[in-house]
């Protein structure tokens, strides 16, 4: 089945070329920062400086490592088979908006190794686990692949923290992840990328989401300098919640996409997409949310909003929240703010006597908040504050 | 305490304050009363430094102290306090945070020591208690969803918390109910001491029914046009403020 899929998926990509700006999900971030990496062959690689613990699962350029597996704590609630045995079509296609977008099927012609990796059924994990995504390179321009599939089963309860590592040359990191979350399963999937560097990373996230699900997707990102994330969920069946929190802070020349599609295909479904960019320097941001409602997906129950702080005049971000709603019976909303500090609050708080640049790292620390108390794990809210602190002495 | 000669200030162009004089000693309570877009408010934020009027002329002088040209957070830490008319609400800043941090930047002007969390929320708690506010406020973004009545009241917690040495009401009592404006005065006259100063701006005489002012100044289009004592309040009270032009 796999190589079925990796072979019309290169015919797509080179029917299609790389996408274009004409392309609404490709407007503003160009496809041609990723043109000068190329797929190359990696030598074994070491992991001697990585340590894990027994609630760790290690990828190593994608590739799950199998040794440190042995001892993971909940290896006997996990499943684990190789993309190349699973022969479900179902299993391994993502939505059709990823499998018509050109880059995505350069991904899944090119991925080797993934696999699918299955939490059983009633599965509760106490503490989050976490997903160390190794991306280490001895080579320049080299694109580095990956394709994954985490499916939690009936009634599992599980969190994660999933952190991407960047050592070596610069690479082009496309990463794919499908998520099937069946009825009853509540997932905090929270994931931020730690160490600057020069890697460009492309990502498409699918949720397929069942009944009663509870899917929380927090993320903050800092150091990545040139990043397109689409996360794209289905809400396919009654009365799931879904939350995408992401706070992206960037300054100099970085530039972060994020691409959020929502569909409700069900009755009685609530969804949520905060996302908040703070700009410094000459960085700019992409807000490009949608939320589509379909016919019969009545009682739906939804929420985008996209705010933009510029700390600088040079900073662009570029907005754009939709909504598609083809049932009567719903509430939805959206909006988008971009602006500067507030003067007035400056003002107010330079009043009771604390100075310029505490009262400004004061208000820019309270717009970050206000999305980081949304995150579902407190270990990541408490991250994400030392981070924001470090970003804004920075 | 603060002395004010000839104060010039305008704004985009268009001149508002066009020389005031004003001198409050320590231990007094001052009220100024005016038309709408006479200059009253203009005066209460360029006393506070407000750097979006142009100070075209004069000088402030703060215990010996000239601060016409000082930063915004400076005149504040010289012991400058501005009750704002229409408080800033800012999500994400706790009042806590925000006090505390303003309390001690205020200590560490002073030379002294920054005050604990422990010790903060003991001084903040017995003065909630004093306005009737729960202790959950203290947990609350500033001013964020507050109603009108609990804006003046946070004001005043500030005032009180800060115990800075000019307070300077700016129309503190508009849209208070009775009890709230007895709460906002309350918190006022206990600040008040002989060692400070307070300058009253307002339209109305119900506030002066429980703060007793020692002055009353009255200011048409950006001058002070007559000084006296209560006897104005009752006059503007009863006739306006016409009387003045002819």
């Amino acid at each position: 089945m796999i190589d079925t899929l990796k072979k019309t998926s290169l015919e797509f990509f080179h029917k299609q070329g790389y996408p274009t700006k004409k392309l609404e999900n490709w407007k503003f971030t160009s496809s041609k920062n990723f043109k000068k990496f190329s797929k190359k062959e990696i030598s074994d690689i070491s992991i001697a400086n990585i340590s894990t613990d027994e609630t760790t699962l290690l990828f190593i350029n994608g590739k799950l490592c199998l040794n440190t597996f042995k001892n993971f704590r909940y290896r006997d609630n996990i499943e684990i088979n190789e993309l190349a045995n699973i022969e479900e079509k179902a299993i391994l296609t993502f939505s059709d908006t990823f499998m018509n977008d050109a880059m995505f099927n350069l991904g899944m012609s090119e991925f080797d190794g993934g696999h699918y990796i299955k939490f059983k059924k009633q599965t509760n994990v106490e503490d989050p686990i976490k997903i160390v995504n190794l991306f280490k390179n001895d080579t320049s321009d080299r694109r580095i692949v990956s394709f994954n599939i985490f499916h939690f089963e009936e009634g599992s309860q599980i969190s994660i923290i999933e952190k991407d590592i960047n050592e070596g040359a610069p690479s082009f990191n496309l990463k794919m992840n499908k998520f099937i979350c069946d009825n009853a399963s509540n997932l905090n999937f929270a994931k931020y990328v730690e160490g600057k560097s020069d890697c460009h990373l492309l990502s498409y996230s699918y949720y397929k989401v069942g009944k009663d699900v509870c899917l929380n997707m927090d993320s903050m990102n800092k150091d990545a300098i040139f990043s397109k994330e689409f996360i794209e969920i289905d809400l396919n069946n009654t009365g799931s919640d879904a939350k995408v929190n992401i706070l992206n802070l960037v300054k100099d020349e970085q530039h972060l996409d994020n691409n959020i599609l929502i569909n409700h295909n069900a009755e009685h479904c609530t969804s949520f997409q905060h996302v908040r960019n703070i700009l410094d320097n000459k960085s700019s941001t992409v807000f490009n949310g949608k939320v589509i409602v379909a016919e019969g997906a009545q009682q739906t129950d939804s929420n985008q909003s996209n705010k933009n702080l510029l700390l600088s005049l040079n900073s662009t971000a570029f907005s754009n929240p939709q909504l598609e709603i083809y049932a009567d019976d719903v509430s939805c909303g959206h909006g988008s703010t971009t602006g500067a500090l507030d003067e007035n609050s400056i003002f107010y708080l330079r009043a009771r006597g604390i100075d310029q640049g505490s009262a400004q790292k004061m208000l820019i620390k309270a717009f970050a908040k206000e999305v980081i108390d949304e995150f579902s794990l407190s270990s990541v809210q408490d991250i994400s504050e030392i981070a924001l602190d470090r970003w804004i002495d920075g | 305490m603060i002395k004010i000669e000839n104060l010039k200030a305008s704004i985009d162009d268009k001149d508002i304050l066009k020389g005031i004089n004003l001198d409050i000693p320590a231990g007094e309570v001052h009220v100024i009363m005016g038309r709408n877009g006479s200059g009253k408010s203009t005066l209460a934020n360029v006393i506070a430094g407000n750097e979006t009027y142009e100070v075209d002329g004069g000088n402030i002088t703060m215990e010996d102290t000239d601060i016409t040209e000082m930063s915004i957070e400076n005149r504040a830490l010289e012991g400058i306090f501005l009750c704002f008319q229409y408080p800033v609400a800012i999500p994400g800043v706790s009042m806590a945070y925000f006090l505390r941090s303003a309390l001690n930047a205020h200590r560490k002007y002073q030379g002294k020591e920054e005050m604990d969390a422990l010790e903060f929320l003991n001084k903040a708690k017995a003065i909630l208690s004093e306005l009737g506010l729960d202790d959950s406020f203290l947990k609350r973004s500033i001013n964020d969803g507050f109603s009108g009545g609990e804006k003046k009241k946070s004001e005043i917690l500030q005032l009180l918390t800060i115990d800075p040495k000019l307070a300077v009401l700016d129309e503190t009592d508009s849209g208070l109910d009775v009890d709230a404006l007895r709460t906002v005065a309350k918190g006022v006259n206990k600040f008040k001491n002989e060692n400070n100063s307070v300058l009253i701006i307002t339209h109305y005489q119900r506030l002066l029914d429980y703060i007793k002012p020692d002055v009353v100044h009255l200011m048409i289009d950006g001058q002070i046009v007559k000084t006296g004592d209560m006897s104005l309040v009752e006059k503007v009270e009863k006739d306006g403020y016409s009387w003045l032009e002819k």
